[in-house]
């Protein structure tokens, strides 16, 4: 029963999104995140290829490879470049949302509403914005930073509902800490129509739960890209008359990174593989999140660190990846609301981590 | 993807938590309140041989197969999760259940049929507790395999053995040690053999039950080995053998299923330090405490994760792909991930901690064996640096 394969279809789907994130993200990384803007024509090639839709059932377009199939085509993605993966694939935390709180009608919807995708979509989760007020028919929000310079439609995450809003929705331009391939911008919709609502605590907390696994994923993408690159570098560079990864301390803080993001891809997994099973997934994404993050405080900067003064310079990709990871880890809450989610669960249980428990292990 | 086990597994471990509540935690609490082994008449093992344990996985030729073992065996996915079941009630009681123990694999895959005949014969159908060991580290030599100084000399048609070993696991009451020589400490693993040694082998002596930190319940033994004199049939898998190349490293393989097990058991020691935490903190309210609630937070999801790690490395060695740095990273991570799961439940605990009767100051220090045996973390790291960095040997 237990086996990490992912089979042969999900494979070849993961090998498709490795070789385009190395192909064509990769060498415009920088030009990108000077224009503010992906390369023209890489929108239509990033449509072509179908990797923005593949967790949607067949039925909406989709290949039905789950939050599986998310989380591990995000990581590929995200090792490429996560800024322009962002400002590709926008909307596809909102269909996520969608599908565990209102079901595949709620897809469908929202397919409409972006005109299957075209239009862009930004997902707020209502713990990020500075102010979010809701009523029956409208919505209030003040969202600091959101990782676009517009959009055409904005979904709102509350604790128990998705809220959907397509006019009123102001965009004041921001430098941005990161990924600014995507744009950056401080979000403000006063009093805007809600066009779509679902309410469904359970499934929004489903939904909340794989926000973070998108997010989570991603984050392992730009970590991966750091240990990565970082390692090569750690072969090439010589210090005392040999490589410097040949030096102990160095060799054991690179063998560290890769147990760390080996460990974290494992909660991911599990987690997403939790989602895709209908198991219990809120306190498990909370801790793949949290342990994300954890990471990501220490990777980043050690891949700086292991490039010495060249890390610290915009020549190497390794300052980006600190940047940018450690601005995705503030959203969803950040880490402080997952570790308090998944504690408040984990105690609810007098051994948490019992083999043969619900579900899976 | 598919993280569910299998009904078998499921099973298994039903059995090895009611065996573990009902026997091993006792068992283990016992000797570590007496400081020193389970004794080798204690009813506890006869029970144990009672319950059909002990035996040995070898079957003499034309031996029927117990009905009981008829199906395939246990995956080491299962073999797995079954450790960390029973080391959650007590790691120490694992190492000291009789049986042929750790040098049982090298027999059966390179002893000859004379060996396994004599040597593990005794063990198909044991009417009484019996134990055999697996002596390889020394005074000088622990994660250094290649490093151990017991010298085997040719003597006519047979061997003479001088040395010392020391934390052997049941030592003195096996019947039998294989016990790891070298014909040349210069020349490193390729000039090693194994001997089998009997007990009562004059010079065969010396025998020291060492005082432990922890993990009380087994027997670490040092000896010496003092012109030890053993015939030529006692080399595991004889002369022929190591007349080719191959020599000892036939037992050697891309892949590794004993440190994902070593590990399992960390992961099986974290998680009673877990359980016990959130017992002590709800029976003294604390669980409404964001500090206290954050911390246990912490201790599961770092548990979760090393159980993932452990789990993947062996998942690569049941399907025999190469797993070295995986295997490496689980023994290194769990250890480390026990040791502050145990700290971690202690602060919680506060001077409650202190009394030295508390199960967590137990598993505090049984833990700390588990980032040294098998080899340190510090050798998990340069193994795993080798492949990943190049770090030179």
């Amino acid at each position: 029963m237990f086996d990490l394969e992912a089979g042969d279809e999900l494979d070849l789907v993961v090998e498709t999104a490795r070789q385009w994130a190395q192909s064509e993200l990769v060498p415009s990384i920088r030009d990108a995140e000077s224009a503010r803007s992906v390369a023209k024509g890489l929108r239509e090639t990033w449509e072509e290829v179908g990797l923005g839709t593949l967790e949607l059932p067949p039925m909406q377009g989709g290949a039905g490879l789950g939050c599986v199939g998310r989380v591990l085509v995000n990581e590929e993605l995200a090792a490429g470049d996560a800024g322009q993966l962002l400002a590709l694939d926008s909307s596809a935390p909102i269909y996520s949302a969608a599908l565990e709180i209102g079901g595949e009608e709620a897809v469908g919807e929202l397919l409409k509403l972006t005109e299957q995708g075209r239009l862009r979509g930004i997902l707020v989760v209502a713990e990020d914005a500075a102010r979010c007020d809701v009523d029956e028919s409208t919505m209030t929000l003040d969202v600091p930073w959101v990782a676009a310079d517009a959009a055409d439609v904005v979904a709102v995450l509350t604790s128990d509902s998705l809220l959907v809003a397509t006019s009123g929705l102001v965009f004041d331009p921001v430098r941005g800490a990161g990924f600014r391939a995507a744009g950056g911008a401080g979000l403000r919709v006063d009093g805007a129509a809600i066009v779509s609502r679902w309410t469904n605590a359970e499934g929004a907390g489903r939904a909340k739960a794989r926000v973070r696994l998108h997010y989570a994923s991603v984050l392992l993408g730009i970590l991966r890209a750091t240990c990565e690159f970082s390692n090569a570098y750690a072969q090439e560079r010589e210090a005392f008359g040999k490589p410097i990864g040949h030096h102990q301390a160095l060799a054991f803080l690179i063998t560290d990174m890769r147990m760390a993001l080996e460990a974290a891809r494992g909660l991911v997994h599990e987690a997403a593989w939790r989602v895709d099973a209908g198991l219990t997934c809120s306190v498990e994404a909370a801790a793949a999140w949290a342990e994300c993050i954890e990471i990501a405080r220490s990777i980043g900067p050690n891949g700086v660190q292991i490039l010495g003064g060249h890390g610290f310079m915009a020549d190497y990709p390794v300052e980006k990846h600190m940047r940018e990871a450690r601005a995705l880890s503030l959203l969803c809450g950040g880490f402080d609301a997952a570790v308090e989610e998944a504690g408040r669960g984990l105690i609810e249980s007098s051994s948490p981590l019992a083999l043969c428990s619900e579900g899976g292990l | 993807m598919e993280f569910r086990i299998d009904d078998a597994t499921r099973e298994r471990i039903e059995a090895a938590r009611e065996l573990g509540e009902r026997e091993f935690r006792p068992a283990g609490l016992a000797a570590d309140r007496a400081g020193a082994p389970i004794p080798v008449g204690d009813p506890f093992f006869d029970r144990s041989i009672a319950r059909g344990e002990g035996r040995t996985r070898w079957r003499p030729p034309g031996a029927a197969t117990p009905k009981a073992r008829s199906s395939s065996s246990p995956s080491v996915i299962s073999n797995m999760l079954v450790a960390e079941e029973l080391a959650y009630w007590d790691r120490g009681v694992i190492n000291a259940a009789p049986g042929p123990g750790l040098p049982e694999s090298n027999v059966v895959s390179m002893g000859t049929p004379e060996q396994k005949e004599r040597y593990l014969g005794p063990f198909v159908d044991p009417d009484q507790p019996r134990w055999a060991c697996f002596a390889m580290t020394e005074p000088g030599a622990g994660s250094d395999a290649a490093a151990i100084r017991t010298l085997a000399r040719k003597d006519g048609d047979g061997w003479i053995l001088n040395g010392a070993k020391c934390f052997i696991g049941g030592a003195s009451r096996s019947d039998w040690i294989l016990v790891q020589a070298t014909l040349d400490p210069t020349k490193g693993r390729s000039a090693q053999r194994a001997f089998f040694v009997e007990q009562g082998t004059p010079g065969l002596g010396g025998f020291n039950i060492e005082k432990k930190m922890g993990l009380k319940a087994y027997e670490s033994t040092s000896f010496t080995l003092d012109d030890v004199r053993v015939p030529a049939e006692n080399l595991l898998g004889g002369e022929e053998r190591y007349q080719s190349s191959a020599g000892f490293k036939t037992a050697m393989r891309t892949f590794n299923a004993g440190r994902p097990i070593i590990a399992a058991n960390a992961v099986g020691m974290a998680r009673a330090a877990l359980d016990e935490t959130i017992r002590f903190a709800r029976e003294r309210d604390l669980l409404g405490d964001s500090r206290v609630r954050d911390r246990i937070e912490s201790i599961a999801r770092k548990v979760r994760k090393a159980r993932l790690v452990c789990l993947r490395a062996g998942w690569l060695a049941q399907l025999e792909r190469p797993n070295i740095i995986e295997a490496s990273m689980s023994k290194a991570m769990a250890a480390q991930i026990a040791q502050e799961s145990t700290s971690a439940g202690l602060e919680i605990l506060g001077a409650d901690g202190a009394r030295g009767d508390h199960l967590i100051e137990k598993l505090y220090r049984d833990v700390k064996a588990m980032d040294i045996v098998e080899g340190t973390g510090q050798i998990q790291r340069m193994i795993i640096a080798r492949s990943l960095t190049g770090l030179p040997r």
